[in-house]
């Protein structure tokens, strides 16, 4: 595939990946920084890419891994030098905590319930419900089986479910 | 009770999508990306690369190349032969005679060798000393060349060639009491260059400065007035 080709479909996708990764930094400047990012990735990899296949599920990839590989790295690093202690042996499906200051506002609880699940969970459903990304293309971006992504799915929207009736609740 | 979950999944899925905000990708982020993929303008102009490159090319070869080129000869007669006199000259100035003989006892064998016959010859004096004759073989012809040293160490070097496709060039003549040779500056020597009858001579030195050109002049009258050359056969 030619650069120029190649560069116009990727570019095709800015809005999903932006959005995509809104919802994972819950920072707009963090969330430029990390599409450039995975942009300049996707080119610098492009060879690697197969024509034919899912172009949109290969620059969603790039954009996880990414977000998994620096930020997480980098939140973890915040939590040493402020705490002291590392704090990686957290539950993987631990919740994640309120939104600080700096962050974005939510603008309703369907958002904010949203940001309060799990990456693995918030990444499930952000691909399946609100992409309408096949199971196996989500499968391929989370690098796991599909019957993984559907338990996945299945305890993503239990949990949004319970954090939703807090919500109303209150 | 799996019929009510599912339906309450659909029901959430529906409403994420249709709910949940979505974030647009900024213009200016748009262009940040379209600007980091395009690589930078070069600030050099896109023919400079080549030509640099063939340029350096060319330079090896060239390097590699020139000690292989045949040297550039003179297309006049007179120049070719004037070239191969310095020549012989540096040859003899840096290697010395091959075949060093005394006159004139070996006056004979030399002019048998060279097929120049010299019927009075310059046998040096107090200040030009007699070194050696010696037959030389220059530019497919026979000839002959007698090497003399002043007091100063110069080595004057005399060479008698058939001299049938010599042409004295006029513009160069000078005066010298009651002859016109030729001066010729070739290769960082000097050359005085005359003809006796069919013979070509040569007369080369390396005094090149003001002062050791009259001197030069001196040797050349000395040489001249003595020596009689002339083709044997």
């Amino acid at each position: 595939m030619a650069d120029t080709e190649f560069q116009r479909e990727a570019l095709q996708h800015l809005n999903a990946l932006y959005n995509f990764a809104v919802y994972l930094t819950r920072n707009p400047p963090e969330a430029d920084d990390l599409v450039q990012e995975t942009y300049l990735r996707a080119f610098r990899f492009s060879h690697r890419f197969q024509p034919g296949t899912h172009l949109r599920a290969w620059l969603f990839q790039i954009l996880r891994n990414t977000f998994l590989t620096f930020y997480r790295l980098r939140e973890r690093e915040a939590a040493i030098a402020e705490d002291g202690v590392p704090d990686w042996d957290t539950p993987m499906f631990h919740d994640t905590p309120l939104d600080e200051g700096s962050a974005m506002e939510a603008h309703t609880d369907l958002e904010r319930a949203m940001r309060r699940l799990p990456e693995e969970f918030r990444t499930v459903l952000l691909l399946a419900e609100v992409e309408g990304m096949p199971l196996e293309e989500v499968a391929r971006v989370m690098a796991c089986p599909v019957g993984t992504v559907k338990s996945r799915i299945f305890r993503a929207k239990e949990r949004l479910r319970g954090l939703l009736k807090d919500y109303d609740s209150k | 009770m799996n019929d009510h979950v599912s339906d309450a999944d659909e029901h959430l899925g529906r409403r994420l999508a249709a709910e949940l905000p979505r974030y647009t990708a900024p213009a200016s982020l748009r262009v940040a990306i379209v600007q980091a993929l395009d690589p930078a303008p070069s600030r050099r102009p896109a023919w400079l690369s080549p030509l640099l490159a063939a340029a350096a090319t060319a330079m090896v070869l060239a390097m590699v190349m020139l000690p292989l080129l045949p040297r550039m000869v003179p297309s006049d007669p007179s120049d070719q032969m004037l070239r191969a006199v310095v020549s012989e000259h540096s040859r003899a100035l840096m290697w010395g005679s091959r075949q060093s003989q005394v006159i004139p006892a070996a006056l004979p064998w030399l002019q048998e060798q060279s097929g120049i016959e010299l019927s009075s010859t310059f046998v040096g004096d107090d200040l030009l000393t007699f070194v050696s004759a010696e037959p030389v073989y220059l530019l497919r012809q026979r000839g002959l060349a007698v090497h003399y040293r002043d007091t100063d160490g110069h080595l004057i070097t005399y060479i008698a060639l058939p001299g049938g496709d010599l042409k004295v060039p006029d513009r160069s003549r000078v005066q010298i009491e009651r002859y016109r040779p030729a001066l010729v500056r070739d290769s960082g020597f000097v050359t005085w260059v005359w003809k006796q009858r069919d013979v070509a001579c040569f007369l080369v030195s390396d005094m090149v400065s003001t002062d050791d050109l009259e001197r030069f002049k001196d040797y050349f009258v000395r040489v001249r007035a003595s020596t009689e050359p002339s083709l044997a056969y």
